[in-house]
């Protein structure tokens, strides 16, 4: 299988008060087509800033991204409108991320019509078909959001980023806001969907058990970096990165008799602004040297199994 | 009737209507919770449940302009809260009570540095100098893990996460008695939810901070919640202490939610939610709620009058089918 979506040292930075904020700092992974890769990390580590840059919603400050291999930077304006087509974003809030004053089918057709390249009628029958593959009710063609429970308004967002057949989708939390049983029915239609017409998602989110569930690869994000990449299975079996161990710890389980042994993470969290050289986790890692405040670098510890952390084989007795 | 409780806090058949073009709609019936001083109750139900109307009524901060009625009884440390006044709010609001929003812009300024706001925020109800406040602020800012070299940046330079928790730190600024907080760790990952969660669990201990917990994630509900309250369709349809709902989940929609989690343990090629949706809310039903979706729904749920069977002393469920399990 070939690489989709890859990055090459990618960067994204923003201008703060004290500094620069390293949001993104040298992300080189890929997504194989028609997989799914599952990001996790701490809040504010840069997930929706590495989705967004993916897709080009951000500029990149430095680094290549390549779609089907073609550098996304160096696209001239006809390529930059056909990758603008296959690529879109699924956000966390469905209703602040749909226009309240339109309703469901202004919704969906709206990139339709943008486009310029369908007739009404086609624009017409492309929408109800739309709505009938993510499942919201012909009825409610003229709702407004607001009318919507969140989970047809997830919907509405999922059928309005299909208009146009893309290949990749940046999921952004798409089921945090919702219930677990609206969850249920929103990561089954996603799942469908890939499998339908063989879409390649990037799926940010924060509920292990989610991730667990729809990912084909996990990468683990600290800090605007990657710490460990692997396979979805192995991750669980076999956290190696210290930063892992402690986010896998923490989930929260609904057995309240047998409850996990908690790593809680102590010392200062270190700051994105201007970060510096060396491990960035160290000066919250039991096992941090100066070695790691030095330098910190990538290896390939199990077989498909990448993890950045010199201690990584020691750790873990490997 | 407005009656003095000794409890530390309680709402009493609380129903909240709410009108919406030409319909009424019933977001909350009946409701009635107790709570003692630093317990923890779980509010736990789907969009639309009637959970954060719930809290917006304990703080009087319903819209008013939608709001059709307002019944019942809510009282904190003795005293009514629907019979205060504007200045008893206003002492209320904030110090004594106060409430994480679902959604943190909701509650920040957008065009004020994130320190000044929780500085301001303490200020209002402390008695202390600008430097005080800012000190406190920067305190509750490194407690939810940010860093005092991005206090001064705006709300929009923040991710999601990020600003969620500049509000539990307001929240928390003032240490009040009784926290309400509406979905206050979804937007944050396990690793930063569990040091908040440790943060509330602290100020229980230390202060006796009781809070009530509105949720879908019940995982974190078992984590910190003694009590926990299902509501369905603005009504509570389970209510018992942790190990009530957990060990012995009885209604059938509350086994459907355990149901519709994805298990950390187990592959499944599909989940399993609950089918259908939520009634309407514009309908009052002399049935039970849930029977459009009940996979249990049979001929004698039509002649069930929808009242509170008690299971097992203080274990609540709104079902006829608790009885026949004893
Ligand atoms: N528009 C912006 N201007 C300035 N800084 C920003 C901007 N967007 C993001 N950042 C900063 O970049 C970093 C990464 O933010 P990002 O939104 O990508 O985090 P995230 O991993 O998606 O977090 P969350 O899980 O909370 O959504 C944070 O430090 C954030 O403050
Ligand atoms: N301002 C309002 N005007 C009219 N209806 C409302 C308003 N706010 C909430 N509702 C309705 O009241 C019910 C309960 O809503 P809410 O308390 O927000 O539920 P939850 O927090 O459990 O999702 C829903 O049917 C909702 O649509
Ligand atoms: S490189 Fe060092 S500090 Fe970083 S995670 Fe590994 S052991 Fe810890
Ligand atoms: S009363 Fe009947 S319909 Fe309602 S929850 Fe019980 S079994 Fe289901
Ligand atoms: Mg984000
Ligand atoms: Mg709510």
């Amino acid at each position: 299988m070939a690489a989709l979506v890859e990055t090459q040292n990618l960067k994204k930075y923003f201008k703060s008060g004290a500094g620069m904020v390293h949001a993104v700092d040298d992300i080189t992974f890929k997504i194989e087509e028609g997989e799914t890769v599952g990001l996790v990390g701490e809040s504010g580590c840069g997930k929706s800033t590495l989705g967004r840059t993916l897709i080009h919603l951000n500029e990149s400050t430095d680094g290549k991204i390549l779609f089907r291999g073609q550098d996304v930077t160096k696209l001239n304006k006809k390529e930059m409108v056909k990758f603008r087509k296959d690529v879109q974003m699924i956000f966390q809030d469905p209703y602040s991320s749909l226009d309240p004053r339109q309703t469901v089918s202004d919704i969906i057709m709206e990139p339709l019509k943008l486009d310029g390249s369908f007739s009404q009628e086609e624009i017409k029958n492309r929408t109800r078909e739309l709505m009938d593959t993510v499942g919201i009710e012909k009825r409610l063609r003229m709702s407004y959001p607001h009318e919507l429970d969140g989970g047809r308004r997830q919907r509405v967002g999922i059928a309005r980023a299909l208009a146009l057949n893309p290949k990749f989708i940046v999921c952004d939390e798409p089921v945090s806001a919702l219930d677990v049983s609206i969850q249920a029915q929103i990561l089954n239609l996603l799942m469908d969907l890939q499998r339908d017409l063989g879409l390649t998602y990037l799926f940010i989110t924060h509920d292990m058990s989610v991730v667990k569930h729809i990912s084909n690869q996990i990468c683990v994000m600290y800090l605007g970096q990657m710490v460990e990449v692997c396979d979805r299975k192995e991750l669980f079996a076999y956290p190696l990165h210290p930063y892992t161990k402690a986010l896998l710890s923490a989930i929260p389980t609904t057995d309240i008799h047998n409850r996990r042994e908690r790593i809680i993470l102590k010392g200062e969290i270190k700051s994105p602004i201007n970060p510096g050289p060396g491990c960035r986790f160290a000066s919250r890692c039991p096992y941090a040297d100066e070695g790691c405040r030095q330098g910190v670098k990538s290896q390939e510890v199990r077989p498909g199994h990448v993890v950045v952390c010199n201690k990584a084989k020691e750790i873990n007795q490997l | 009737m407005a009656k003095t409780r000794e409890n530390f806090f309680g709402i009493r058949h609380l129903t909240v209507k709410y009108h919406s073009g030409n319909s009424i709609i019933h977001a909350v019936n009946d409701v009635s919770l107790e709570l003692k001083a630093g317990e923890t109750l779980g509010l736990v139900g789907e969009t639309g449940a009637g959970k954060t109307t719930i809290a917006k009524s304990i703080l009087r901060i319903l819209p008013e302009s939608s709001v059709e009625s307002v019944e019942g009884d809510i009282w904190f440390e003795g005293r009514q809260i629907l019979d205060m006044n504007d200045k008893e709010l206003q002492a209320l609001r904030g110090k004594s009570i106060s409430m994480i929003f679902q959604d943190p812009m909701t509650a920040l300024n957008p065009v004020k540095t994130v320190v000044s706001q929780i500085a301001e925020g303490y200020r209002q109800h402390q008695n202390c100098s600008k430097a005080e406040a800012n000190k406190r602020a920067i305190e509750m800012l490194e407690m939810v893990g940010i860093g005092a070299d991005r206090a001064e940046e705006y709300p929009h330079q923040f991710s999601g996460g990020m600003k969620q928790r500049v509000v539990i730190a307001l929240a928390l600024a003032c240490s009040p008695q009784l926290l309400l907080a509406d979905e206050p760790t979804t937007a944050l990952d396990v690793t930063i939810q569990a040091q908040v969660l440790d943060l509330i669990r602290d100020l229980r201990n230390k202060l006796g901070t009781a809070m009530i917990l509105i949720t879908h994630d019940l995982g974190v509900v078992a984590e910190v919640c003694d009590k926990v309250a299902v509501i369905y369709a603005g009504r509570i349809i389970e209510q018992g202490t942790l190990q009530d709902i957990y060990d012995h989940p009885t209604h059938p929609y509350t086994c459907g939610l355990f149901g519709a989690l994805p298990d950390l343990d187990k592959d499944v090629e599909r989940l399993s939610p609950i089918e259908g949706l939520p009634p309407d809310p514009s309908v009052i039903r002399e049935h039970c709620d849930f029977m459009e979706r009940c996979p249990y729904a049979c001929g004698k749920c039509k002649k069930f009058n929808n009242h509170m069977i008690e299971m097992t002393p203080g274990h609540m469920v709104r079902c006829w089918k608790a009885n026949e399990e004893e």
